[in-house]
Formats: structure tokens, C-alpha cells, sequence
């Protein structure tokens, strides 16, 4: 299975391929007046608003960098509901897509965060999948993709 | 005791002495004479037991005789009876007399006499009586066995017999109390004689000692002092200690010494007092010898040596006054002297003075001369010199203007290339801008590339070669935007390699346009040296002219002087001629105040 690997801080983590959309440069966001600190802000993808979640910032650590590598990847969100929402994940030194054989996937082991799956070695060290579908908490959810609103 | 004299203190000690011997012999002779009268009672003891047995001997003899004649009638048994009776009662009678001292055995030897001589006189005789008158008669030995005479002689005899003895007992128990105690007197007259030998024998001793003591004590003392004095320790003294003859003697000895000491000391204060005199006299006398006349003499007196004093200190005295007086007219002398000599010198020294000036001053005249002639060339040489220094200055000023000219270009040069490396800098700049355009490009391609990967996947296997392309774009827009980075990098240090150079160019510029403004001052210097030696030689020519003059006057100041120095080299003469003449006036008044000087006069 492909995976997009980006950083987390110092350590890699991998965004399964079929749930990317597209990868855009880091764009000018337009910020949201008091919502939570994860969010970092609303794109405008071809004329669909579109909340940008900092990867950095929902795993507890400091916002992301702005580097010539830090990228916004749009994904595929599948609201429990069965709708698919287009969300942008703001991710620091995103480096390509690498494939990982579905053999040398292991579960972790230790339950963390709801998002972080299995994990994968390679060469450079461990690889851990993240699940975009269990990336929003509920309240976090119902704010950003309210029910009367639908999916572009 | 010690103030005892000798006689006394051996009169007391031989007296003590002989006391304590009369006691011990009174003792012993007291002893004695008690030894002798127990002796006596012994002896008188005896004497009475000799007695009774005797009484008791004849008493058994007559009985015995008695016996013999009864049993057997033989008169001759009784042949000594009244011998044997006599005996009896003389022996008796003498035991009485011995014991008359002694009552109670008096007592029992007269009753024993009594009874004893009853028995003799009538007892026996009855006896023998009755015997007789039985005669022949058979049985008579049994009938006077028998008869009541017999047995009352017997208990009659007995009974005396007993007392005797009781008396014999009594004595007998006296002798040997009386013994006891002779013995015991022994064996004290034995202690009085070792113990009162010893005492005696002790205190003789002591009493030897402490005379020995009291006599021979002060006797060493005063040989000691005596032996001092005469070894010539006239401070010899003994110390008193006792009242006696030899005290007496110390104390004389003491007084002896004492005005012995006097005497010798005033002996030896008279001496020192003369030879003090005598001694004050020799010093004057010697220091007058050796020249000092001012010594005073201060012994004085009616006595030899004082008048001795007297005299020589007025011999002195107008020895003093006639030496005064030679001695102030010898400094006179040697004064006036002087003063001439030196007047002489001082005009002998300023006529020397004066040859030595014209000397001096005539040297010097044609030190001018020479030096005026060498001046003459020196100036010569001068003018030809300022010539030379007005052509050199001349071209000098020639090449510096030259020079001023290339420092000139050397300026326009450095301009144009820092104006070319502002240039550079600016280009520098817009490769720069063109750098951020391919590193935009670049990562506009990497993105690209990505979401071309990300399409591929999703078209499935159909995509899958698009996806390898994709791959390789993405390689590539890596590697352009190392290079890029590598370029840009590059670029910055060629930037501040060309700042740094515009810098170096500025400072260079500067220095020269100081070096220019330098070399226009020394041209205008150089043109006022050379204006300031070109007016130099005609006033060259005004000093050569002064010169020559000058050479002429010196000629003729050398001649007079020549003049004058003669005659003052005859001056000198003279007075050396009289100099010498004061110089032996001088020696001849320093003799004389020399040899007058050795006298001293002045205290």
C-alpha cells in the first residue's frame, strides 16, 4: 500500500494514498476567530471553503513550521454519518510517497490517540499510519462540518 | 666557761675526774665491807654448828662409855667419864656464847644445856652408880635395861638432842640466806666496778675533749694569724671568743696589728706624697727639656723640694719672657719679608702676563689673517654651489610636475573601476531575483510531482508508468533546487568579495589624492629655495670685497705687537733679579723663627 510520509516533529507518519486528494503549496489561510487551536484556518479550494487542521497541532505539540517543504494535503473525510467531506491537513517536511507492504504492518501497541494506527519498518525507521476519519473528536467534528451544511 | 681561765678550766676538769673515781671507790669499798661482814656471819654459822656437833659427839661418847660399862662392868668404859662431861659442858657453854646475839637459839641451847648437864650429873651417875653396886651380879646388864633410869637419861638426852637440832636447823637456814645474799652483793659489786669503769673511762674522755677543745681551739687561731702577720698580711685578725689568758693575748695581737697597719700606712702615704712631688717636677722639667716652657710648677713649701719648685719655676719664667720676646721680632722679620717677596712676584707675574698677552694677541692677529684668506675661498666655492643648487631646483620642479600629472590618471583610473564593480554588484542583484524564480519553479515541480504520483495511484494500473515519470520529475526538481541553493550560495560570497573591493579601492583613491596634494607642496617650496638662491650672489660678492680689507689691517696690528713684546721681556728681567734677592732675606728669617719655635711659650 502507497502512503504520503510527512513529520510529526522529529518522526514520520504516513497519510494512506487512496485518501489523498491533491497536495497543495502553503496558501494564505484565512484564520477563524475562536476555534480551537488545531484549526489553522480556512482555504479556499476552487471556490469551496475548506478548514485546514494543523497535524502538529492535534497531536500536542508546537504549530507547524513554515518551511519550502510544508505542504497542505487535501483528504477524503468520511463523516460517520457516510458523507465525505474535502479537509486540509497542514503537515510539516512532507517527502513523497513510499510504499509500504500490507505484511510488514504491525499494530502498535500502545493506544495513544484515536488517529494512530498501525506501524511499518523500514531503512529510516518506523512509519505509523495515521486514520483521517478519526482525526476530528466529535465536538471538534460537529463545529467544523455542522449536519444542515452539505459537503461540496 | 669560756671566760674561765686555763688554770681554772684544768683545775675543773682533773677534779671531775678524780670526784667520779672517789665515787666509784667509795662504792666499791661499801661493797666490800658488806662482802666481809657476811663472810663473818658465815664463819660465826659455822662456828656454832662445829659446837653443837661437838656437843653432840660428846654426848654420844659418854653414852656410848655408859653403855659399854653397863653391859659389860668394866671400869675402864668409864675411865674418861668425867672428861667426856667436862667436855660436854664446855662445848655447850660456848655455843650459848656464840649465840648470845641471837635469842630465841640462846633460848633453846640453855634449856638444852640444862637438860644436858642434868643428864651428865645425875643421870649417868646414878647409871653408873647403880651398876656398880650390882656388880657381878648375873643379870645385871637386863635389870639395869630394865630400870626407869635408863629411860629417863635416854629421853632427857633425846630431848636436848632435839633442841640442839632445832637449833642446828635454825643456823643452817641463816647460812643460806645469808650465802643468797652475798652472792647477790658479788654479782653487784661485779656492775658497779664494768659500769662505773665504763662512766669514768666516758666522761674522762668528754671532759679531755672539751679542754682540748677550749685551750688548743684559740692557741691554732692565733699561730694561724701570727704565721699571717709575719708573711706580711698586716689586716691578720683573730677573733675573740673566750675571757681567758689566750683571749687576752688575741685582743693584745689585735691591738698590735692594728697600729702596725697605722704605721706602715703612713710610712707609705709620706713616700707616695714625695714622689708625687718629685714626679710633678720631672714632667715640668722634661717638657722644658724638649721645648715647652709653659709647664707651671705647683709644688711649693718650705720643705727641699719645695723650694726646688720655687726656683725653677722663676727660672721659667724669664726663660719664657727672653724667648717672647726673639720670637716677635723673628715673625716681624719674616713678615715684612714676605710681603716684599710677594709684591716682587705680583710685578714679575703681571710683566710675564703682559708678554704673554702681546704673544697671544699677536698669534691671534695672524690666526685672522689666515682665516680671512680661507674664508675668501670657502666663499668662492659657495657662489658656484648656489648656482648649482638654482639649475637642480629648476629641473626638480620639472619632474614633479610630471608626477603630479600620473598621480592625476592614477585617480581617474580607480574611479572607473569602482564605478565597474558597482556594476557587478547591481548584476549580482539580479541573478539573485532570477535564483528565487527557479527555486519558486522548483517547488511548484516537486508539488506537481506529488499530486502527478497521487493520480497515477488512483488510475490504478493504468497509471502506473505515468507514476515512475513522475517519480523521476520529482528527482529532478530535488536537484535543481540543491543547485539553486549551491548557486545562491556561490552568489553571496562573490557579492561581499566585490564590497570588500569597492572598500579597498576607496582607501587606495584617497591615499593617492593625499600623495598628489603632498607633491604640489614641495613644488611650491622648491620654487621659493630656488628664488631665495639666486639673490644669494651679489651679496657673495660684498662679503669677498670686506674681506680683503679686513686681511690688510691684521698685517699691520701683528707688527706693533712684535714691538711690544720686546720691551716687556725686559721688564721681567729686572724683576726677577730683585725677587731673588727677597727670597734669601726670607730664608734667613724663617731659620731664625723656626729655631725659636721649637720653644713653646703660650699656655
Amino acid at each position: 500500500m502507497k502512503v504520503l510520509v510527512f513529520h510529526i516533529g522529529p518522526d514520520r507518519y504516513g497519510l494512506p494514498l487512496r485518501q489523498v486528494r491533491r497536495v497543495l503549496p502553503l496558501l494564505e489561510l484565512k484564520g477563524i476567530p475562536l476555534a480551537p487551536d488545531s484549526v489553522a484556518g480556512l482555504m479556499n479550494l476552487h471556490g469551496a471553503p475548506t478548514p485546514v487542521i494543523d497535524l502538529s497541532r492535534i497531536s500536542g505539540g508546537a504549530p507547524s513550521r513554515q518551511h519550502f517543504d510544508t505542504r497542505i494535503v487535501v483528504a477524503d473525510y468520511t463523516a460517520p454519518d457516510g458523507k465525505v467531506h474535502a479537509l486540509g491537513l497542514m503537515a510539516e517536511r512532507v517527502q513523497g510517497v513510499h510504499d509500504v507492504s500490507t505484511q510488514e504492518l504491525a499494530p502498535s501497541g500502545v493506544q495513544a490517540a484515536p488517529f494512530l494506527g498501525q506501524v511499518a519498518g523500514d531503512a529510516k525507521g518506523m512509519v505509523q499510519l495515521v486514520e483521517v476519519n478519526d482525526l476530528l473528536p466529535a465536538e471538534l467534528r460537529a463545529r467544523l462540518f455542522p449536519a444542515e451544511v452539505e459537503a461540496g | 666557761m669560756n671566760n674561765l681561765s686555763i688554770k681554772n678550766k684544768l683545775y675543773i676538769g682533773f677534779g671531775s675526774i678524780v670526784a667520779i673515781i672517789l665515787l666509784l671507790l667509795i662504792l666499791a669499798y661499801n661493797n666490800f665491807s658488806r662482802l666481809t661482814d657476811a663472810n663473818n656471819w658465815d664463819k660465826h654459822t659455822m662456828e656454832v654448828l662445829i659446837e653443837l656437833d661437838r656437843v653432840n659427839n660428846a654426848s654420844l661418847q659418854i653414852q656410848v662409855d655408859t653403855r659399854g660399862y653397863i653391859l659389860t662392868g668394866n671400869e675402864t668404859f668409864i675411865a674418861s667419864e668425867r672428861e667426856n662431861a667436862e667436855q660436854l659442858k664446855q662445848h655447850i657453854a660456848k655455843a650459848v656464847q656464840l649465840t648470845a646475839d641471837n635469842a630465841q637459839q640462846n633460848e633453846r641451847l640453855k634449856r638444852a644445856q640444862a637438860l644436858l648437864a642434868t643428864w651428865a650429873d645425875v643421870n649417868i651417875r646414878r647409871q653408873i652408880e647403880k651398876r656398880r653396886a650390882l656388880g657381878d651380879t648375873k643379870g645385871a646388864a637386863d635389870t639395869l635395861g630394865q630400870s626407869s633410869e635408863l629411860k629417863e637419861a635416854a629421853a632427857i638426852v633425846s630431848t636436848a638432842r632435839e633442841l640442839m637440832e632445832q637449833a642446828g636447823e635454825e643456823e643452817r637456814r641463816l647460812l643460806a640466806e645469808r650465802s643468797a645474799k652475798s652472792v647477790e652483793l658479788h654479782s653487784s659489786q661485779n656492775n658497779l666496778m664494768i659500769g662505773g669503769g665504763i662512766a669514768v673511762v666516758v666522761l674522762s674522755v668528754l671532759i679531755a675533749y672539751a679542754l682540748a677543745r677550749a685551750i688548743l681551739g684559740p692557741l691554732s687561731n692565733l699561730t694561724a694569724a701570727l704565721s699571717r702577720l709575719g708573711g706580711g698580711d698586716e689586716s691578720a685578725r683573730i677573733e675573740v671568743t673566750s675571757g681567758d689568758e689566750l683571749g687576752k693575748v688575741s685582743e693584745d695581737f689585735n691591738k698590735m696589728a692594728v697600729q702596725l697597719q697605722a704605721a706602715t700606712r703612713r710610712e707609705l702615704d709620706l713616700t707616695n706624697d714625695l714622689r708625687r712631688k718629685v714626679d710633678a717636677l720631672l714632667v715640668t722639667v722634661s717638657g722644658a727639656a724638649n721645648g715647652d716652657l709653659t709647664g707651671k710648677i705647683t709644688v711649693t713649701g718650705e720643705d727641699a723640694i719645695g723650694q726646688l719648685g720655687e726656683g725653677l719655676q722663676r727660672m721659667f719664667d724669664n726663660l719664657r719672657q727672653l724667648l717672647n720676646n726673639v720670637q716677635k721680632a723673628g715673625i716681624q722679620v719674616t713678615t715684612s719679608a714676605t710681603e716684599i717677596a710677594a709684591s716682587a712676584k705680583q710685578q714679575e707675574a703681571t710683566g710675564v702676563e703682559q708678554a704673554q698677552t702681546s704673544v697671544e694677541v699677536l698669534s691671534t692677529t695672524k690666526e685672522i689673517s689666515s682665516n680671512t684668506s680661507q674664508l675668501l675661498k670657502t666663499m668662492e666655492d659657495a657662489t658656484a654651489v648656489a648656482d648649482f643648487t638654482t639649475n637642480a631646483t629648476s629641473e626638480a620642479q620639472g619632474n614633479l610636475r610630471r608626477m603630479d600629472q600620473t598621480m592625476q590618471n592614477m585617480v581617474n583610473a580607480t574611479d572607473s573601476i569602482n564605478a565597474k564593480l558597482a556594476a557587478l554588484s547591481e548584476k549580482a542583484s539580479n541573478i539573485n531575483s532570477v535564483l528565487t524564480t527557479i527555486t519558486k519553479v522548483a517547488d511548484q515541480t516537486n508539488i506537481l510531482s506529488l499530486n502527478a504520483a497521487i493520480e497515477a495511484e488512483k488510475a490504478g494500473e493504468a497509471g502506473r508508468g505515468f507514476s515512475v515519470v513522475a517519480t523521476e520529475i520529482r528527482r529532478l526538481a530535488d536537484q535543481t533546487s540543491v543547485s539553486t541553493w549551491d548557486i545562491e550560495q556561490m552568489l553571496k560570497e562573490m557579492q561581499s568579495a566585490v564590497s570588500a573591493s569597492v572598500m579597498g579601492m576607496d582607501k587606495f583613491s584617497e591615499e593617492i589624492r593625499r600623495s598628489v596634494g603632498e607633491v604640489r607642496q614641495v613644488t611650491d617650496q622648491l620654487s621659493g629655495v630656488m628664488d631665495q638662491v639666486q639673490k644669494l650672489a651679489p651679496q657673495f660678492d660684498a662679503v669677498l670685497q670686506g674681506m680683503q680689507a679686513q686681511a690688510v689691517g691684521a698685517q699691520q696690528i701683528s707688527e706693533t705687537m712684535m714691538q711690544l713684546n720686546d720691551a716687556t721681556q725686559q721688564t721681567v728681567e729686572s724683576l726677577k733679579a730683585t725677587s731673588e734677592a727677597v727670597h734669601q732675606l726670607q730664608y734667613a728669617a724663617g731659620d731664625l723663627q723656626s729655631s725659636v719655635s721649637t720653644f713653646a711659650v703660650n699656655a
